[in-house]
């Protein structure tokens, strides 16, 4: 237990230093020592209880249970303050709608029930602090680097606020912590309104105006589920007078139909956090804020803590038609349509956060089908996405600083102006989409747990989904391909933290692909046996052998295989016998003046568009919510 | 076995002509004449091709055209002269922009004459450019094994 | 298991080619004759690869030349995990990393005319790739097994359960094999606007490499076909080999009788044929 208590309060400690240090060189050995030592934690965490399974710690306080209190107050009072500083009535009032509702909960209710298991450990947590720990810090370390060009690059006089921003990097790792840890639900509900106020500065962290509308919409949005959250915790309190996560998941089994209206609350604030259609909006809008951010909110915190509510929900799902049916339809439909408004991005980190929203769309139609196949593919999907989303919106960030753009048409030539950090983003896309690598294994687990749950509508909304998604990977991982002419390498500046997180993230790819048989039968499976009783490997072992190796030889393939010198002659491209200049791939035209031959992408505008599909799909998601909500109020009273 | 012979991919290029002798090489590929039975496919593409069928006479204007499609073809490769424009320059010959045949930008290994040439001249023309071409592999062959030694 | 794949990969890598370099000497001169043309030897497909293989090697990227590589090695191991009685979905996944390879070598020669053929390339992909899936869906529903092997313990054909699938798997197919109406990327045929599409910079020894590469995918495609028609009956076999023939020589008559069509025809046509045969089959499946 010691452990879990160093773990959620030593980021804490970080981050308060980090508050108040403003020297660069101190900030810079406190991030790197910082990360190295929750990663290291984490590990050994890992190590010590893998074959431990569920472990529950006694731990209560009322100290705590105050301090959670006044944290809430404090999280309102910064809301509001900044509803009141922008003028955002809708924000000031949904807090302080949740922190009365909050308020008489704890006074009225919450102090009634004891909580004797405070915090508590389980596969699943370990894979979320192995992902918190290694990804989320290691995201840190990216920051020094990145945070230093993007000061760097802002103007002159501009006050320098990046104290500020570690801080609350660290904090949010803290929160993470206490998500994944917390068996006292009130706990538990602390720490997700801590990443969602974290999330809120992060966000604004620039205070452009359109920073401060996507940071209001965020918080707008996550209040919501915030909210619903507290509703359940009334529910748990008043209804079966428990706080106790595991006992209300245990309740759950047995009586699914008395807490259907708690865990359509419980699900809804999953889906609001995991930025579900119709709530995706606030995390295109939070790619604004510098890349660091993006990555740590896609990866491995945030939208993960929403999953992770999603997943442990999943065997109460499994048992409950109506909250199940909510959760599969929104996640699935996320699944399919955001893949295809990906198609329509030319913004890498649009097309980044359009793949995420899509990813944890698969993930959450894991949890809502609630079988153990299920569950087994999205554990691993929660995994390979952290790791994979985490290196690519690094590479990224780093590419746009060095070459000044972070649209995909840019990139072009990539491959020789940024040799590595193309191979490395290469690889980052492959893991992605395509097989041999881990998240498409992940997909596939998720297809044979469909198959076998008889989800039909969803097999054909993930056919076509992955379709749409090869698509713009393809096109992506094409332009990033390409050689010509002997551009000039970009590279040599970048910073040595951020090669350093991005390698971290390299090899965590590999280890995890790798490895995959192995992470399974030592992580994901005792954890899918321990909530079911039975095995959930969708995929027989050879054919994880196969994929292992299989991975292992395009990796190679592609870190060490792409050599451009050659022996072989060098011809030149093929441009219907009238080149100008054949490396600059130019043409005489029939004006006789030189022209440029270029392809842009293709963006399907008309098919695939946002101005087409976005506002069906608003609609129909929000109505799949409502007639969720409705039927299980209706449940309630009837 | 040689198999240079065996599939001789052409691609086809008009220069400065009435067109007369373009339409005879697309018609000598056509079903008629059915120049698929030896092999042989319009490629479109000198990346691919390993005839280079040449018909109209060589202008200032497409002197690089010509050059450059030639140098895109990858050894061995022949190049035949479609057609008496293509062979010497034809009735264009003393026109004020006109270099001459085909021979004045790229070595031609295999004169078709005719004006217009005859499908029958150019299947010859082909039979003697697989010939030529045959030759050339073997002496890339032998170059090459001489090179490992 | 992985014995069996092992087994499988092997000689699917040493015979396949053979079948393969027939079945398309065999498409083109049933192609020659349906034009009324005498039509090329059934071996022209081999002069041409070792043709090919003598050529002078050159590279515009040099990288492509690798690309090639792990395409055609990723075509061969999934078609071995498919004979070798392996899982239908892993076969068609790694079957699609080398269509992504295959893709990638096209775009990294930064050539105009390759890169649209890549670009029509990866929308091929988009468009068959629904069906594949639900081919193996409705696969395993029926087979109660994604395992290839597993046809013959079956007692009827999967075909009797799930012929709708079949419908829609010769429809995409027509996409796979890079026939008209849906050789949009490249085609076989002489003279296009796009010169030859993903092929375009690919000259020598590699493009003999692509050619190998389309062998031992077509073998493999007329596999999936040739699933739908065996079981636990050795004779079946027999059955399974003279249905694929009749399905090559459907797919060549389609290629001599269509036009090529715009894109937006084939991703809306191939999304709804998925839709219609592989979502109708797979419900009437959960239903039984």
């Amino acid at each position: 237990m010691a452990l879990l208590g160093f773990l959620i309060g030593f980021p804490l400690v970080i981050a308060i230093l980090l508050f108040c240090i403003r020297n660069e060189a101190a900030r810079s050995v406190l991030v790197i020592g910082g990360a190295i030592v929750i990663a290291v934690a984490s590990v050994v965490t890992v190590a010590l209880h893998l074959s431990s399974g569920f472990v529950a710690f006694a731990c209560s306080s009322e100290i705590i249970d105050y301090v959670c209190t006044a944290i809430g107050v404090i999280i309102a009072v910064v809301i509001v303050y900044f509803a009141v500083r922008f003028k955002n009535i809708l924000a000031g009032a949904l807090a302080v709608v949740q922190v009365v509702l909050s308020l008489v909960f704890e006074f009225g209710f919450a102090h009634g029930v004891h909580v004797e298991y405070g915090l508590y450990l389980d596969n699943l947590s370990l894979l979320m602090t192995v992902i918190i720990g290694v990804v989320g810090s290691g995201i840190c370390v990216y920051a020094l680097g990145y945070m230093k060009d993007f000061q760097a690059h802002e103007p002159e006089g501009a006050k320098d606020r990046r104290p500020f921003f570690f801080g609350l990097m660290f904090l949010f790792l803290s929160a993470m912590y206490v998500i994944v840890f917390s068996n006292n639900m009130v706990w538990l509900f602390t720490g997700w309104e801590i990443t969602t106020v974290c999330s809120f500065l992060l966000i604004g962290y620039t205070r452009t105006e359109e920073a401060l509308n996507n940071a209001f919409r965020q918080i707008i949005m996550n209040l919501l589920g915030g909210i619903a959250f507290v509703v359940a915790l009334f529910l748990c309190a008043i209804q079966l007078n428990t706080l106790t996560f595991q006992e209300f998941l245990a309740y759950g089994l047995l009586a699914p139909a008395a807490v259907t209206l708690a865990v359509v609350c419980l699900a809804f604030a999953g889906i609001t956090k995991a930025a579900q259609m119709p709530f995706h909006t606030w995390l295109l809008g939070a790619m604004v804020a510098p890349t660091p951010t993006s990555a740590l909110l896609h990866s491995s915190t945030m939208v993960k803590a929403g999953v992770f509510m999603l997943v442990k929900l999943a065997p109460v799902l499994a048992l409950s038609p109506i909250p199940s049916t909510m959760v599969v339809l929104i996640g699935g439909v996320t699944f399919l349509l955001c893949s295809c408004m990906a198609i329509s991005q030319s913004n890498a980190k649009r097309v980044l956060a359009y793949s995420t929203i899509a990813n944890l769309g698969l993930i959450t139609a894991c949890a809502g089908v609630g079988t153990p196949e299920a569950v087994w593919a999205a554990c691993f999907l929660i995994l390979f996405h952290a790791v994979a989303k985490s290196l690519l919106f690094l590479c990224v960030g780093t590419a746009e600083h060095h070459i000044g753009s972070r649209n995909i048409e840019d990139m072009d030539l990539l491959f020789e102006r940024m040799p590595r950090l193309a191979r490395f983003m290469m690889l980052g896309i492959m893991c992605m989409f395509i097989a041999p690598f881990g998240m498409l294994l992940a997909k596939w687990a998720t297809l044979v747990s469909f198959v076998d749950a008889h989800q039909i509508v969803l097999i054909l909304l993930l056919a076509f989904g992955s379709a749409a998604t090869f698509m713009f990977w393809a096109k992506w991982m094409g332009k990033l391909a390409g050689i010509a002419g002997e551009p000039q390498n970009v590279e040599l500046t970048v910073h040595k933290s951020e090669w350093g997180a991005i390698v971290t993230m390299v090899l965590l790819i590999i280890v995890a692909c790798v490895c995959l048989p192995i992470i399974s039968a030592l992580v994901v499976e005792p954890y899918v046996y321990s909530v079911y009783g039975l095995t959930g490997q969708g995929i027989s072992d050879g054919n994880l052998w196969i994929a292992a190796i299989l991975s292992a030889l395009v990796i190679v393939v592609l870190l060490f295989g792409l050599e451009r010198k050659s022996k072989a002659k060098k011809a030149d491209a093929y441009l219907a016998g009238v080149s100008a200049d054949n490396e600059a791939r130019t043409y005489r035209n029939s004006l006789s003046q030189t022209q440029e031959a270029s392809a842009r992408n293709w963006y399907m505008d008309n098919i695939f568009g946002e101005h087409i599909i976005t506002m069906p799909a608003h609609v129909g998601t929000a109505a799949i919510i409502a007639a969720a909500f409705v039927y299980a109020i209706v449940r309630l009273f009837v | 076995m040689a198999f240079a012979s065996k599939s001789p991919w052409v691609i086809h290029y008009d220069g400065s002509s009435c067109n007369g002798c373009d339409i005879e090489v697309l018609a000598t590929l056509c079903p008629g004449y059915d120049a698929e039975r030896f092999g042989v496919i319009n490629t479109g593409n000198p990346k691919h091709a390993d005839i280079f069928l040449v018909t109209g006479s060589v202008n200032e204007q497409n002197i690089k055209v010509i050059q450059e499609i030639y140098n895109q073809m990858l050894e061995p490769k022949v190049v035949v002269a479609c057609g008496i424009c293509a062979c010497t320059g034809g009735i264009f010959h003393d026109c004020y922009n006109v270099i001459g045949g085909v021979d004045k930008a790229i070595p031609v290994d295999v004169y078709a004459p005719g004006c217009a040439v005859r499908p029958e001249t150019l299947i010859d023309a082909v039979v003697a450019g697989i010939a030529a071409l045959d030759e050339k592999s073997k002496t890339m062959k032998n170059t090459k094994k001489r090179g490992e030694e | 298991m992985l014995v069996n794949i092992l087994i499988g990969t092997v000689a699917f890598a040493l015979l396949a080619p053979i079948v393969g370099c027939l079945l398309a000497g065999l498409d083109r001169k049933l192609s020659a004759r349906m034009q009324g043309r005498v039509g090329p030897p059934i071996l022209q497909p081999y002069y041409d690869v070792r043709k090919l293989l003598g050529k002078e090697n050159a590279h515009v990227a040099n990288t492509e030349g690798v690309y090639i590589v792990c395409a055609l090695v990723m075509a061969i191991f999934a078609g071995g995990i498919f004979f070798g009685g392996g899982n239908l979905l892993m076969s068609a996944f790694v079957i699609t990393l080398s269509a992504l390879f295959f893709i990638v070598a096209a775009y990294c020669t930064r050539s105009p005319y390759a890169e649209l053929g890549a670009h029509r390339e990866t929308l091929q992909v988009m468009a068959y790739e629904p069906m594949v899936l639900l081919f193996a869906v409705a696969f395993y529903m029926a087979a109660g097994s994604f395992n290839a092997g597993a046809v013959f313990g079956l007692e009827v054909p999967a075909i009797a359960k799930i012929w709708l699938a079949f419908i829609g798997l010769l429809f995409i197919l027509t996409i796979k094999l890079r026939k008209s109406p849906f050789d949009l990327s490249m085609s076989h045929h002489a003279h296009q606007e796009l010169v030859r599409g993903v092929t375009t910079e690919m000259s020598g020894p590699t493009l003999a490499k692509v050619e190998i590469m389309h062998w031992y995918e077509n073998v493999l495609f007329m596999g999936w076909v040739g699933l739908f028609f065996v079981w636990g009956n050795p004779i079946s076999l027999v059955l399974a080999v003279v249905v694929c023939l009749a399905v090559y020589f459907l797919e060549i008559f389609i290629d001599n009788n269509f036009a090529r069509v715009k894109w937006q025809s084939m991703l809306k046509w191939s999304w709804v044929v998925a839709l219609i045969c592989g979502g109708i089959n797979i419900f009437a499946l959960a239903l039984l």
